[in-house]
Parts: structure tokens; sequence; C-alpha cells
């Protein structure tokens, strides 16, 4: 039972996390790769708050989700005035600047790993209850961030994505409005980070690397870029597969590669055969029934 | 006498009694046949299968299936066969975990055995929490003695084979200037901190420490900044990936000094990858070599007929194969008393025995502060071969 709990904690540790990248990339038109390092600070921030300096643990993963928050606006204010390509680097950048901070700082546990992480769960509960939080803390953030892209600041949002001239010739404030998608995004991820610590106890820089943004990827553009319910499936579907793939007893000869064809396979398939994902997006300006008028018409 | 009253009922008594005892081997022919026929006793073997660690991994899971057929041509567990469940961790943490959780609530061994100083440290919480043994088996973070009241280790930690070789560098080869160079992960900030330790106390002198990225193909910097130092010898703690590179690189920018290294890099690969310039490289074994011990030669030479090498990483590949006759012991122990084969009573009966005779690394002493000492074999590559040039107890 504990393996199936842990699976389906990764799963909805992993569905806040693409959903919150969904928000940065896919309705904030934000690109940066950078999540995962979000994730780290919140992670490690909490733990070491827990571990050296005595904080309840709840307050402590609240705590490390404002770290991030934080920690993305200082990213994120002087990153934000470039776009594009540019903003992409400039992510990769801090991603892996931070990494190797942590890699060589010893009160992070350096390159191996922070351990001792006390668990939020006094050891011999039952783990269901964690289940139920990280579920919980999964709807509330996907009910939360489509709340927001289907309300007002979510029209505004995909105006600034798809003209930014355009919106702030309107007055908008389209550097604050980025500001904020990215932080709301980052905060989220830095949450997920806390919850991840305090059950799985152990955390190494490794852990959130480049592969980490690939997999997160994948994630979004399996799911569907820009819906609610693709970024959900993909993390669901890509947390799983590999799992299910080790029931098969397969030869590792077979199992390595098999692994590694799963993600890249999955992507280069979507992107020539579906490059919607599995749950398209669909035009919040407009609705659905106009989307598959104009598609009939075609 | 036949005749006498008491003659007869011995005769019937004994009668009664051969024929009580054919009923019982019967019965118990029966029960052991019972027995060979049960469920195996299972144990479960987390190592990386693929992944950058596979080469290593893959040879080490090899060992340990022949470790666990010699077992069972043995009798196995008092008749019963023992089976290893084998996941693979890629030696990333995160792999390891759900590997372990599957091991632990899906298996449910009483025991499982993994390696990579990473994922031993990531699993522990949950061998702790589910009171399950968890053996490292070549993994060599000293922090691994502190990680729990189920986390054991059958391999030397770090601090065992580094603190020898920085010891008889400064005491008998009588080095008193040495570059350490080693790669920034757990297994080389620890052991680059034991090595410097140790030569500075043993009256050495560090004149240059060097760290490099583990994803590093070029080492010019570092070692520059080693040869203005001039060190009388260049300690190296990288990996089996790496220290053949970064020694070639030293000798092709002009370093002539001796080298001296780990386990990791104690293997025949060295040899082929450097020729000529692995001559003076310096390396640990913790596990007795093919001129140390019978069993271990029978083993290489095994290694080149069914797999046509020797194994990658020699001295793991023995810990591996040791490490199934570890469990049964423990386990023939626990079924001999009758006790439910649980983790809690696997911990307790291997502390109780503590001291364990394996077939390739000779005596194994389990420490109650969840170390091991074993002796450390310093080994010198002299003329393209590797030969022993001490051992340290």
């Amino acid at each position: 039972m504990e393996y199936l709990y842990t699976l389906a904690i990764l799963m909805a540790l992993y569905v806040i996390l693409a959903a919150s990248f969904n928000f940065v990339i896919g309705y904030g038109g934000l690109i940066s790769i950078a999540h995962p390092v979000f994730y780290a600070i919140g992670a490690y921030a909490s733990a070491l708050l827990a571990r050296d300096a005595g904080w309840p643990i709840p307050l402590a993963i609240v705590a490390g989700a404002l770290v991030a928050l934080l920690a993305s606006i200082l990213v994120a204010v002087p990153s934000v005035r470039i776009s594009g390509d540019y903003l992409l680097i400039a992510s990769i950048g801090f991603q892996l600047g931070v990494l190797e901070a942590i890699k060589n700082i010893g009160w992070t546990g350096g390159a191996g790993g922070l351990t001792n992480i006390p668990a939020l769960l006094a050891p011999g509960s039952n783990h269901a209850i964690y289940v139920a939080l990280t579920i919980a803390v999964a709807i509330a953030t996907v009910v939360l961030l489509r709340w927001i892209s289907r309300g007002p600041y979510g029209r505004a949002m995909s105006a600034m994505r798809d003209d930014e001239l355009a919106f702030a010739a309107l007055g908008r404030n389209a550097l604050a409005m980025k500001v904020a998608i990215f932080a709301l995004g980052s905060g989220l991820a830095g949450l997920a980070g806390g919850l991840y610590a305090h059950y799985f106890r152990f955390l190494a820089p490794g852990q959130f690397d480049i592969l980490q943004s690939a997999a997160l990827l994948t994630m979004v553009v399996v799911g569907g870029l820009r819906s609610t319910w693709g970024p959900i499936l993909g993390a669901i579907v890509l947390e799983a597969l590999p799992q299910a793939i080790t029931f098969l007893d397969l030869p590792p000869s077979l199992l390595g590669p098999l692994q590694g064809i799963l993600f890249t396979g999955l992507v280069l398939i979507f992107m020539f055969a579906r490059p919607q994902g599995l749950i398209p997006a669909g035009d919040i300006w407009r609705g659905r029934k106009a989307m598959a008028t104009d598609a009939r018409r075609a | 006498m036949p005749g006498h009253p008491d003659a007869r009922r011995s005769f019937a008594l004994t009668r009664r009694a051969a024929l009580g005892g054919l009923g019982m081997i019967g019965v118990g022919g029966l029960a052991r046949g019972a027995r060979a026929e049960q469920e195996p006793l299972r144990f479960g073997l987390a190592m990386p299968l693929t992944g950058g660690q596979a080469t290593y991994g893959q040879d080490q899971v090899r060992a340990a299936q022949w470790g666990l057929d010699a077992v069972n041509a043995a009798d196995g567990v008092n008749g019963r066969k023992l089976a290893a469940i084998v996941l693979d961790t890629q030696a990333d943490a995160q792999t390891g975990i759900q590997a372990v959780n599957r091991l632990v609530s899906v298996e449910k061994v009483p025991v499982f055995v993994t390696a990579w100083s990473e994922v031993v440290k990531a699993v522990a919480p949950i061998a702790n929490d589910g009171k399950i043994v968890e053996l490292s088996v070549g993994a060599n973070s000293p922090e691994i003695a502190r990680l729990g009241d189920y986390v054991y280790t059958t391999f030397p930690l770090a601090d065992v084979d580094i603190t020898a070789v920085a010891e008889y560098s400064a005491t008998k080869l009588g080095k008193k200037r040495a570059a350490v160079l080693y790669i920034n992960n757990e297994t080389g900030i620890t052991a680059a901190q034991v090595y410097r330790d140790t030569f500075t106390k043993a009256g050495g002198q560090i004149v240059a420490y060097e760290a490099y990225d583990p994803k590093a193909t070029d080492w010019t910097g570092q070692i520059l900044k080693v040869r203005l130092a001039t060190p009388d010898i260049i300690h190296i703690q990288g990996l089996v990936a790496d220290t053949p590179q970064l020694i070639a690189q030293l000798r092709q920018l002009g370093l002539t000094q001796p080298i001296s290294s780990y386990s990791a890099v104690y293997n025949p690969k060295l040899i082929q990858q450097l020729g000529a310039a692995a001559n003076g490289v310096i390396a640990t074994s913790l596990a007795p070599g093919t001129e140390d011990s019978p069993a271990v030669k029978a083993y290489v030479e095994r290694w080149q007929k069914e797999v046509g090498r020797p194994p990658n990483g020699l001295p793991y590949t023995q810990y591996l194969y040791d490490a199934p006759f570890l469990v049964a012991a423990v386990l023939k122990s626990l079924d001999s008393a009758k006790k439910p084969i649980t983790g809690e009573n696997f911990r307790a009966e291997m502390l109780g025995i503590r001291s364990f005779d394996l077939p390739l690394t000779g005596k194994l002493v389990i420490n109650p502060n969840h170390t091991v000492k074993k002796p450390v074999y310093l080994m010198e590559v002299k003329n393209g071969a590797w030969s022993e040039l001490a051992v340290v107890s």
C-alpha cells in the first residue's frame, strides 16, 4: 500500500508542478524552464527551517513556498524585461547557478544531499493522510489557476501573451503582470517542494536539474498546453507509465532504452501528430463551439 | 539375548525405533521436498541496471546472482530456496525511492541490498519507517553509519581506505607535499576531506586542494594549479569513468609524480585505457585479490570464461557476491530458531550473529556503530599489471 501511496503523492506533486508550470509558460507565455529550481528552493528552505531552525513543519512548508515566491520575483524583475529565447537562456542560467550553489554550500548538505529532514507525519501514522493532503493541495492549485485564467485577469494575461505591445498601448503594465504570473507559478512549485521534502526526507541537487525541467515540459506538452486538464493528465500518465513498465519484468537491456524512449518518443509523436496535446486548449475569447465551427469550415 | 523378554522388548523397541526412524526420514524427506517447493525466501536488490552507472551495477547484479546460485546449491536456507527481487535504481535518488518502496510494500522483503551513496541515503527513511533492514554494499559515504537503526553497511566506509592510503603515503612512502583533486559530489567531497585531515595529521602538507565538476571532461585549470604547487604525490578522488582521463591529462601536461586513489580505480580497465601512463598508480582494494585467495582467483577465472572479461570494479562485485551468503546466514538462524522473518527480527539476528565468514571478502564483523572494519589492500600498477604494494590492517 505504501508503494501506491508514494505514487499517489508523487502524482499529486507533479500535478501541482505541471499546472503551475503551464500557468507560467502556457497562460503567461513566459518561456522559462527553471521551474524545478523553485521546487528545489521551496524544498530546501522548508527542510532547513524545520530541521535547523526548529520551525513547525506546516509553517516551514508555507515559508518555503514564500521563499520560492520571493526568489522568483528577484529573478523575474530583471529577466522578464527580456522575452523569448533570452528569457529561456536566463532561466537556464539561474537554475544551473542555484544548483551549483546548493552543491557547494555546506549547510545545504552539498552535493551529497540533505538528510535527517523531519517528517510531517509522526512515525507509524497512516500515510493515507499525506496522500489526502497532497491531493487536496493539487486540487486547490488547479482550481485557483483555472479561476484566475478564466476570469478577467486571465483575459488580460491572454492579451499580454498574444500582443504585448498592444497590451501596453492600452495602458496596462505588462512587466507587473509577468512578474505576478512568474511569482505565483514559482510559489506553487515551492509549496510542492516543501510537501516533497517532509515526506521523502532526502534532497539532493540532482533531483532538480535540467532533466526534471524536461520531464515537466513533457507533461505539459503531452497533456496540452494552456488547458486546465491537460497538464494534470500529462503528470499522471507520465508518472505512472515508467512505474507500470517496471512491472513488466523486462530485461534491463530493454527496460533502460524503453524508459528513455517513452519521454522523448511521446514528445516527438505529440509534436507531429497532436501538437495541441491530449487535451487541447479552448479559446477563452470565443469558446470551444466557435473553434469547432472554424475547424469544420477549414 | 533374543530369548530374554527384555531382549525381545529391546528388539521390539529397536524395530519400532527403526520403523519410526524410517518414517521420520520419509516425513523429513517429504518435508524437505515440501520446503524446497515452498515459495522461496526473498530479499531485495536495488541496483543501477540502466543509466550512467549501469556498467558497474549490472556486473554487481550478476555477481549477486552467482552468489545466490551458490547459496541455493548448498541447501539454500535450511532447504528452502533464496531468491532476489532485482529492481533498477539508475543510481538516482527518486528512482531508488520508488524501487525500494516497491520492495518494502509490494514485495514485502525483510531486507534489501543497495548501493551508491545518494540512493542509500534517499531510501534510508523508508527502511527505518518500515523497520526493514537496508544493507549498503559498496557505497562509502561516512554518513551512512548515521542514517538510522535499520541502515547497515557491509562495505567499509571512506574513512577506512582513504585513511590507510593517506597514512601510508605520508609515513611509508615519505611524501610530504600532497595535492588533492576531487570530484565535486558526495564521494569526492567527504573522502577528500578524510585524505586532507589524515595526511596533515601524519605530518604532511596539502599544497593543492582542487574540486572538479562531475560532468567535466577537461581539467587543465586544476592540473596547472597542482603543477604550480609542486607536490610529491597527487591524490585523485574521482569516479571510475573520469579518473583514467584525468590521469592521462596529468601525464600529458608533464606531471610525473606518483598518483594515489581509492577502490573505484582498482580496475583492469584502467591499465587498458592508460597503457604505460598507468604505471605508478596506487589504488586501494577492500577485498582480497587473486593473489590472496584461491576463491577470488576462481571467481575471476569464471568471469573470463563466462563473460570474456574481468568484472568492472572487481572488489565491489566480490561484496555483492557475498551479500546473499550474509542474508542466507541470518535467515537460516531465524528459521532454526523458528522466529518470524520480519525486518525487526532480521536486524536483531544479524546483530546477534555479528561475525560472518564470507567466501570472497573474508571475515565481516558488523559493529554496533553501523560500520565495518576490513584490511585495506594497497595495489600498485607495475609493468602494466596490478600488484599488491601493502596490506594495512
